[in-house]
């Protein structure tokens, strides 16, 4: 059990009987050293959003959720199914997906995330290397990377790239931002 | 468009006073409001009944339950049997409700709704956090806060209908009747008047030092006796010194606590009002005169940040000389005391402009709905 105060973005609370994943977590006081805490909630279930607010010294159940390494293996309508060491499948529905779908890949290790046995989300690396498949030509001189350029990805998805990129290279991109960090080698 | 439904009958307000007057001011004001201008039955629940009977003295400070203006007023304590038939429970300044008594409201066929009433604070946070949910963790209960405040996105401040038109019938005549009452008939035309309600840290003795210096008379008018060891200690006189006390161009003269109403027409009776805390503070705004208001003093310096939001929102409008004035004094007023000596000349040669804004502060935070009714109008768009 946890006070308000103490949860963070990232812990996933009970409220009622649903399964919430806290998104933000805003601290402020109130008055005669009373405290309040804002936080932005997602159903873990539904996916729907919400904004509450609680008293500082609120109490909260924690939920501990499972996670499991596992590597994509292939997308049947609606869901997207992973594959453990085991051979185990898990299936993630296309709503639960996020940002991943951006960068999804055959064979991409992930981590998924079970709440009573149900895979609820899947998480992608920080970091991954990818291929542009398709960017305006390269232009010679300007390495300073302050202006930017879209670059496609194999998935379709478009970042924004320095002008020095081109079709081919290979480039590293940060999932929780989705913006280009550097080129790669080779 | 929401969909305004009926308002709901029964509404329990829940008061634990700390410290102070605030909880039991504010609630009292909530409470009367409720039942005189919408029609609502009411019952207060409170622990201290002798800190609401200086407010309203028509209370009887012993009794377990008592109607008083048409709201039912309950002592409240940890082992108060608590009815479960309220539709409305109003949580004061996060006072917590008895864990049986929530349990009980969650078993009901039809919960009621909770109302978390929060402190009035100025700072921008307020307007975001204003009316959002706050669904128990455990229990199916439905639960907002309600945060009053300066601006058309918070729930606003306390302000009864008829405050205005009171306001306006203290004309010069009814004043005179005032100090009167009040044991001053000799109040000089040039005086200027002062009421002094401040926690027993404010800097008392630097304030009186630099009013006794005033090239015109000033009068301070303090109610209750939280001041008073702070104002003889200034004077050099017994305990036991019932004033009044003059030094230079001051004189001071102790008042007894005021109930809401009386205290009303000292603010306005007033050219200047020292308050605190919330209650008074609010009061002295919808006064129009010039105020210096002490906040709650909290731990890591909250109160600054409190006080300086505000400042930032009632000087916005404001001219820039009367503005520096009004910042420097509340500054010093507020934890740099060395400073009044400097800031008290600079206040008073900006009074007339300050006294001008606060005129047209109270007229703006007029065009606003007042906190009650908009309380009320929260609670039906949320009870089906």
């Amino acid at each position: 059990m946890k006070i308000a105060q103490e949860i963070r973005a990232g812990n996933v609370i009970m409220v009622g009987d649903v399964p919430m994943v806290v998104l933000k977590a805003d601290f402020s006081k109130s008055g005669r050293n009373a405290s309040v805490v804002k936080m932005k909630l997602r159903n873990l279930l539904s996916t729907g959003g919400t904004e509450t607010v609680y008293r500082a010294d609120e109490k909260f159940d924690m939920v501990q959720l499972e996670r499991k390494d596992v590597t994509y293996s292939y997308f049947a309508e609606p869901s997207y199914v992973f594959m453990d060491a085991e051979f185990n499948q898990f299936e993630v529905d296309k709503e639960n997906m996020g940002d991943a779908l951006n960068y999804l890949e055959d064979g991409m290790a992930c981590e998924v995330t079970l709440y009573e046995g149900r895979t609820i989300s899947v998480e992608i690396p920080q970091t991954i290397v990818r291929e542009i498949i398709y960017t305006e030509p390269a232009v010679r001189g300007d390495t300073s990377g302050k202006v930017l350029k879209p670059a496609k990805l194999a998935t379709g998805y478009e970042i924004p790239v320095p002008l020095f990129c081109a079709t081919g290279d290979k480039i590293e991109i940060d999932t929780r931002t989705g913006e280009y960090r550097s080129r790669t080698k080779g | 468009m929401a969909v305004v439904h009926s308002i709901p009958k029964t509404w329990d307000i829940f008061c634990k006073v700390v410290d102070n007057f605030g909880d039991a001011g504010v609630c009292w004001r909530l409470a009367r409001i409720l039942h005189r201008e919408h029609g609502l039955p009411v019952r207060l629940w409170i622990d201290d009944l002798a800190t609401l009977r200086a407010l309203h003295p028509a209370l009887d400070a012993a009794a377990q339950r008592q109607q008083v203006d048409g709201i039912t007023v309950c002592r409240w304590q940890d082992a108060t049997p608590l009815p479960d038939d309220a539709a409305v429970v109003v949580e004061a300044f996060g006072c917590g409700l008895p864990e049986a008594y929530v349990t009980a409201m969650a078993a009901g066929t039809r919960p009621p709704l909770w109302i978390v009433l929060e402190y009035l604070s100025a700072e921008s946070w307020v307007d975001e956090h204003h009316g959002l949910s706050s669904p128990h963790p455990r229990l199916p209960l439905p639960r907002y806060f309600f945060f009053p405040g300066f601006t058309s996105a918070t729930g606003g401040l306390l302000r009864e209908a008829e405050l205005q038109s009171r306001r306006a019938a203290f004309d010069a005549a009814v004043r005179q009747a005032f100090w009167r009452d009040m044991g001053l008939t000799d109040i000089a035309e040039n005086t200027l008047a002062v009421s002094l309600f401040a926690y027993n840290d404010a800097p008392i003795a630097g304030l009186l030092a630099v009013m006794a210096q005033d090239a015109k008379p000033v009068l301070v008018a303090v109610p209750g006796d939280t001041l008073l060891p702070a104002v003889r200690s200034f004077f050099g006189v017994a305990a036991d010194d019932c004033g009044p006390w003059r030094r230079g161009a001051l004189e001071v003269r102790a008042l007894p606590f005021l109930p809401q109403a009386r205290y009303d027409e000292l603010l306005w009776a007033c050219d200047l009002n020292f308050v605190r805390g919330e209650d008074s503070f609010v009061r002295a705004q919808w006064a129009a005169r010039p105020l210096v208001w002490q906040p709650y003093r909290q731990d890591d310096g909250a109160h600054q940040r409190k006080l300086q939001a505000y400042l930032n929102r009632y000087c916005a409008e404001q001219a820039p000389a009367a503005s520096a004035a009004l910042c420097e004094f509340w500054r010093c007023w507020n934890g740099a005391p060395k400073g009044l000596g400097a800031a008290w000349p600079a206040l008073r040669a900006a009074q007339g402009e300050i006294r001008l804004h606060a005129g047209r502060w109270a007229r703006d935070l007029a065009s606003h709905a007042d906190m009650a009714g908009q309380l009320v109008g929260f609670v039906a768009n949320r009870v089906k």
